[in-house]
């Protein structure tokens, strides 16, 4: 792990009174306090709409939040501008729900973008995305055109883009929506590796085959306050 | 050097994309760097040729008296003071006799009954043959006349005149045709790459969420920038330069170009246009990266 204050003091995130409303009078986010540690696994849930992505949304700082402090890896992400903002976004992962792929771009391709950005060796990437995509039961589809997927193959894409770089924080936003029961375990699978191997991991979603034998902590949502707070059982 | 790797592909990915309005950009910058240089190329063997047809020019000032040598003294300083000239030579009034008896030749005999100081003492300022003191004779020329003890100054004016206005229309063009590369290039440069920007939003969007450097997301397009500057200005030249051997060839031998002594860029003058239209073109560009970095 990198010797920023975060590892110290054990906190990756950290939102204290946080809202986002969207005009004309849209409250997505209403006084969210939270704090996640490093490492940790994390669930958020709640009904379509309640705020999940527009919490993970803050966390990325894709946008500001209205009134709020946070901080990620113990910056403050108001002060943080250009290449330092840069250099935190090449360690933070996110699946979009919306999974932002570049649909004339093979695979391969975009799922290599996020290494690229931090400058890793050509070999290195094609090593890492062939090893990603053989986890996801995609090894064929390495120099595919990614707008002739499915849904459920571009969401696993998408996930495959955010875990490439080792984030030492992966948002994952509905990662099983599109997914049968065999291939949600193994995204599930590799989402746990990832914590294993260091990662704090925040997940959104509403499948609840994913959360419901978890161990880990998890947040509800609704209408952008957050309803209940189940705490992690001590393994 | 992986830096540098990924700045390629990425500038060689915008080209393939958007190659149609880059090779107008393209065209467009060679075009102006062309309508520009030629005039600039005319100007400045104008500026040269004036040497060689500026050699019968000169000033005459007719005076009163012939003037002692305190009084040409004065005079000298007072010519001076207003530029610095090639030469001036006084001619005494006995001079002028002589002068005028040899151009008469075998009918100098019809001097004879005429007193010999007829003709006025004069005074023949040379200026410096550079177009500076060409342009500058008209008014030259009125600052000799109020000089005390001035007949008259006399001059090829219609010609200088004439040569004159020539010089100082050639200098607008100059002017605007360079105006019109600074605009061009620029904004066609500029447009362009807003063209790609936009047509690969959705990428560089990605880009920064993914922890893109600004580096690393300007710097393809300011290679296209300097490409374009590159080599539009090297095609505008070239195409100047086979113009130039063009004319050479069917307008050789005696005649107009004889006369102008026609000579082509010195390399460093040709180096300097391709590095001021690399410039910007590269602003250009930047410009436009600059607008999206900033959203
Ligand atoms: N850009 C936006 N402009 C206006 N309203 C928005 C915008 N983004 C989100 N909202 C609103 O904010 C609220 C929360 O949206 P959000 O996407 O966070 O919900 P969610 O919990 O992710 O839902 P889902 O489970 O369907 O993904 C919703 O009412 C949504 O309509
Ligand atoms: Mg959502």
């Amino acid at each position: 792990m990198t010797t920023n204050n975060a590892s110290v003091n054990g906190t990756m995130v950290e939102l204290i009174k946080v809202s986002k409303s969207y005009p004309p009078d849209v409250v997505a986010l209403d006084n969210i306090s939270l704090s996640i540690n490093t490492g940790e696994l994390f669930f958020m849930i709640g009904k379509s709409g309640a705020g999940k992505t527009t919490l993970l949304k803050m966390i990325s700082y894709m946008e500001p939040p209205n009134t709020g402090l946070i901080e990620v890896a113990g910056h403050d992400l108001r002060r943080l501008r250009g290449n330092k903002l840069a250099k935190l976004r090449q360690r933070i992962g996110v699946a979009y729900q919306d999974f932002k792929l570049l649909l004339d771009r093979t695979v391969a391709e975009n799922i290599a973008i996020s290494m690229e950005v931090s400058y890793k060796q050509p070999s290195q990437i094609q090593k890492r995305v062939k090893n990603l995509l053989e986890q996801l039961q995609l090894s064929d589809k390495y120099n595919t055109i990614t707008g002739e997927l499915s849904r459920g193959e571009q969401q696993r894409i998408t996930l495959a883009r955010a875990v490439a770089n080792s984030p030492t924080l992966l948002l994952v936003d509905e990662p099983t929506g599109n997914l049968d029961a065999e291939t949600t375990g193994r995204v599930m699978q590799l989402l746990t590796k990832a914590n294993n191997s260091g990662a704090t991991v925040v997940i959104a979603t509403h499948d609840e085959s994913i959360f419901r034998n978890s161990k880990h902590r998890i947040m509800e949502l609704d209408r952008g306050r957050m309803v209940s707070m189940k705490e992690a059982t001590v393994s | 050097m992986r830096f540098w790797f990924s700045v390629v592909r990425q500038a060689g990915r915008n080209l393939r994309q958007t190659w149609p309005s880059q090779l107008m950009t393209l065209l467009t910058v060679s075009l102006s760097v062309l309508i520009f240089a030629f005039f600039s190329l005319v100007y400045t063997n104008m500026i040269n040729s004036s040497e060689q047809l500026g050699d019968d020019l000169r000033l005459i000032i007719y005076l009163e008296d012939d003037p002692g040598p305190e009084m040409q003294e004065q005079l000298r300083r007072k010519i001076t003071n207003f530029d610095r000239v090639e030469d001036i030579v006084f001619v005494s009034k006995e001079e002028a006799y002589k002068r005028f008896a040899e151009q008469l030749g075998g009918h100098r005999d019809v001097l004879d009954d005429i007193p010999k100081d007829f003709l006025p003492a004069s005074v023949e300022v040379i200026p410096l043959k550079n177009l500076r003191s060409l342009n500058q004779i008209k008014l030259f020329s009125q600052y000799l006349s109020k000089l005390p003890g001035t007949l008259k100054v006399q001059y090829g004016q219609e010609w200088v005149e004439r040569f004159y206005y020539f010089t100082r229309l050639l200098s607008i063009v100059v002017f605007l045709s360079g105006s019109l590369l600074i605009l061009t290039t620029i904004f066609m440069v500029s447009y362009t790459i807003r063209l790609t920007i936009f047509g690969r939003q959705a990428e560089l969007e990605l880009l920064k969420l993914v922890g893109a450097t600004n580096n690393y997301i300007r710097t393809p397009f300011l290679i296209e920038g300097v490409l374009q500057g590159l080599i539009g200005s090297s095609l505008g030249i070239f195409s100047l330069f086979l113009l130039y051997q063009w004319i050479k060839g069917h307008f050789s031998g005696p005649g107009l170009l004889e006369l102008f002594s026609f000579t082509f860029f010195t390399p460093e003058v040709i180096i300097a246009i391709i590095f001021i239209s690399i410039i910007l073109t590269t602003a250009g560009s930047f410009t436009s990266i600059q607008k999206f970095l900033r959203i």
